[in-house]
């Protein structure tokens, strides 16, 4: 059986961001580094099995032939057996191979975009959400090692899982009512017509905003929410906003290195299962940060919070137990447990 | 900029214009009409068309062998160029350069080049030109994923980004340098992650997006119009011809050949089915747009056909200066 996957998102973190903001390039051998030293972290929590997403640059592979010769890896790693089609929906059919395949934690690598499409196939299976991205409110900058033993622990059981995982809020996309898409973190109405470079940062262009969080600590659409009023994880109810003039104006860091001066009409918090309609198309629907949905002008779509989004890893949590349990006092500890 | 209509069917009317020239051109070529070489620039006509749309006549842009979209986007002349790859004395270089020599400085186009990678460093050159004389005027490379191997490419970005020069390099990543795979000759598939190494921005988009890959010129040229520096624009996109007429592309495995070009990749059908979607354009307007592209394409071919050879007494003129 496969005890965990690594799901690692070549094309994130190259949007035009780079260029209509102060993002950072994250050039895929940083992923590869990343993944070299998660796989080392879970190897030395006795992980036997990992199962990965293949991807166009080979980023598994590649962190797997930059080992050292002499160093004899004791984990098996397994390509997802699917067809590759370059695109996000790759995520997404790996993230569900690998939930079929008894995984007990999916590592990911991208940005919020990358993790709504893993959250999407990956079921009840826990996510830790490494941030290789442009916006980063989902997934945790964290250091690889640490956060593959950290995976390492909560796929092996070795602590109880209630300790270190939570539970996440989603955003339901419908379409005459049927679900049709989701979003994990914001899910914005941008007047535009087309997805083009699926990137956000004009702000003059978005007219509404519905978010399953928002804190001041985050950068784009749901600092919108977390500047003007705190909305935690934990929390149960998302917030909607109207943007343009009217009610104030509050100060956002609407992309990285850009603050701007964002008009708010209204905002309220929405309780799980409360509708709210788009505006009339032609406009575009974008999902964590990404355009995504094109909609005409006799399309009918909503959005709503739910409360059943995906699992995931508390990193800091997760170590502490192990801790708290003296994992970390004995390797033997490790092996019998 | 998506809701600028004029702008989107401009843009449009440029990918068809480039299209049916390039069928034409590669037609003729095979019927024995024109001597020399045609490297097709099918398949890849919205990288020209988005990024030149953002363009001023004042700008300058730096081409490749594979050259005929840059030129038609910056404004050439259908029947100078036509006439320069019959080699005829009404041609752009008067019948002397062909397909890969074609140059008019009066619309800011350096020159296409039949080295590859040689229009980067003449790019940089034309930048710090821009800058010396302090005008906004910018600069474009276009290359490929080959010429992004040669060191042109790397001393031109390290130059450009030391002196902050006004020059926007666009990659035309069409996954072959001329029968070699991109994995044959790059241990990265992302040509944008280049750009760290030189402490510039770059990006990668959708090659076959024209509203993508015009956003993404519209961010770099006004920083450099800005004095913000280079940028490294990576298209991804796929050639649909061999690298030159008469290269048969073996080497293609038939289903990629086959997906890249279905209507849900091909740049133009996509804008075409956008464009009528959201009431821009009827079918029929769009119709309309090709059948007058046609007659610019026909009356090209006719106005070359009918021009002159070169006198034979012409044959260094404009080769050596004083």
């Amino acid at each position: 059986m496969v005890s965990l996957g690594i799901i690692a998102n070549p094309a994130s973190g190259k949007d035009i961001r780079r260029l209509v903001a102060h993002s950072i390039t994250f050039n895929n051998q940083e992923k590869v580094n990343i993944v070299q030293r998660a796989i080392l972290g879970m190897e030395k929590v006795g992980i036997k099995k990992i199962m990965y997403m293949p991807d166009y640059y080979g980023i598994v592979p590649r962190a797997l032939d930059g080992l050292p010769n002499s160093y004899h890896l004791h984990v098996q790693l397994v390509e997802a057996n699917m067809e590759m089609t370059g695109t996000q929906e790759d995520s997404t059919q790996a993230a569900e191979i690998m939930n079929q395949s008894g995984a007990g934690c999916i590592f990911t690598l991208g940005g919020d975009g990358t993790n709504r499409m893993v959250a999407k196939g990956c079921g009840e299976v826990p996510l830790l959400p490494i941030s290789t991205g442009t916006n980063n409110v989902f997934p945790q900058m964290l250091e690889g090692t640490t956060a593959g033993i950290a995976a390492g622990i909560v796929a092996r059981g070795l602590i109880k899982k209630d300790a270190a995982v939570k539970k996440m809020k989603k955003i339901e996309v419908l379409k005459d009512g049927q679900l049709v898409d989701m979003a994990l973190v914001d899910a914005v109405v941008l007047k535009d017509v087309f997805i083009g470079s699926r990137a956000i940062w004009d702000e003059e262009r978005i007219q509404q905003v519905v978010v399953t969080r928002g804190d001041p600590i985050s950068i784009g659409i749901s600092a919108i929410a977390g500047n003007l009023q705190l909305v935690e994880i934990n929390d149960k109810y998302g917030m909607a906003i109207n943007i343009g003039p009217g009610k104030t104006t509050v100060m956002v860091p609407i992309a990285p290195g850009l603050i701007k001066q964002i008009p708010i009409k209204d905002y309220q918090l929405i309780n799980p299962g409360e509708e709210i309609k788009v505006a009339q198309g032609p406009c575009v629907i974008a999902l964590d940060g990404e355009r995504e949905i094109e909609v005409g002008e006799n399309d009918n779509y909503s959005l709503k919070i739910s409360l059943n989004g995906p699992r995931v890893i508390d990193t800091r949590l997760a170590l502490r137990e192990a801790v708290a349990k003296g994992l970390f006092i004995s390797e033997q500890l490790i092996k019998t447990s | 900029m998506a809701e600028n209509k004029e702008k989107l069917l401009e843009m449009y009317t440029t990918m068809v214009r480039i299209r049916t020239f390039e069928q034409k051109a590669i037609d003729l070529f095979a019927a024995g009409k024109f001597p020399g070489f045609v490297h097709s620039y099918l398949g890849e006509e919205a990288i020209a068309a988005g990024v030149c749309s953002n363009l001023r006549k004042d700008d300058y842009i730096c081409s490749t062998h594979r050259g005929h979209g840059h030129l038609i986007a910056k404004g050439g002349n259908l029947q100078l160029m036509m006439a320069e790859l019959f080699g005829k004395a009404t041609g752009y270089c008067k019948g002397k350069g062909g397909s890969m020599h074609i140059a008019d400085v009066d619309l800011g186009i350096l020159g296409a080049n039949g080295i590859v990678g040689a229009g980067m460093p003449i790019a940089t050159g034309a930048a710090f030109a821009c800058k010396y004389r302090k005008s906004d005027s910018v600069a474009i490379a276009f290359f490929g994923d080959g010429a992004s191997d040669r060191a042109t490419f790397h001393e031109s970005l390290n130059l450009a980004s030391i002196w902050k020069l006004p020059v926007v390099f666009i990659c035309e990543n069409n996954g072959w340098a001329i029968s070699n795979a991109q994995t044959s000759h790059q241990n990265i598939t992302d040509i944008s992650d280049r750009a760290t190494a030189y402490g510039i921005p770059g990006v990668s988009v959708d090659g076959n997006d024209v509203v993508a890959i015009a956003e993404a010129a519209d961010a770099a040229i006004e920083r450099a119009r800005k004095g913000d520096g280079p940028t490294l624009v990576e298209c991804k996109t796929w050639r649909h011809r061999g690298h030159f007429e008469g290269d048969p592309a073996i080497y293609k495995d038939p289903k990629d050949q086959e997906e890249w070009l279905a209507d849900n990749k091909d740049a133009i059908a996509r804008m075409e089915k956008k464009l009528v979607g959201l009431k821009y354009a009827g079918q029929d307007y769009l119709d309309k747009i090709k059948a007058e592209v046609r007659e610019e394409v026909e009356a090209a071919v006719q106005f070359a056909e009918q021009s002159p050879d070169p006198e034979p007494a012409e044959v260094l003129t404009d080769v050596y200066t004083a």
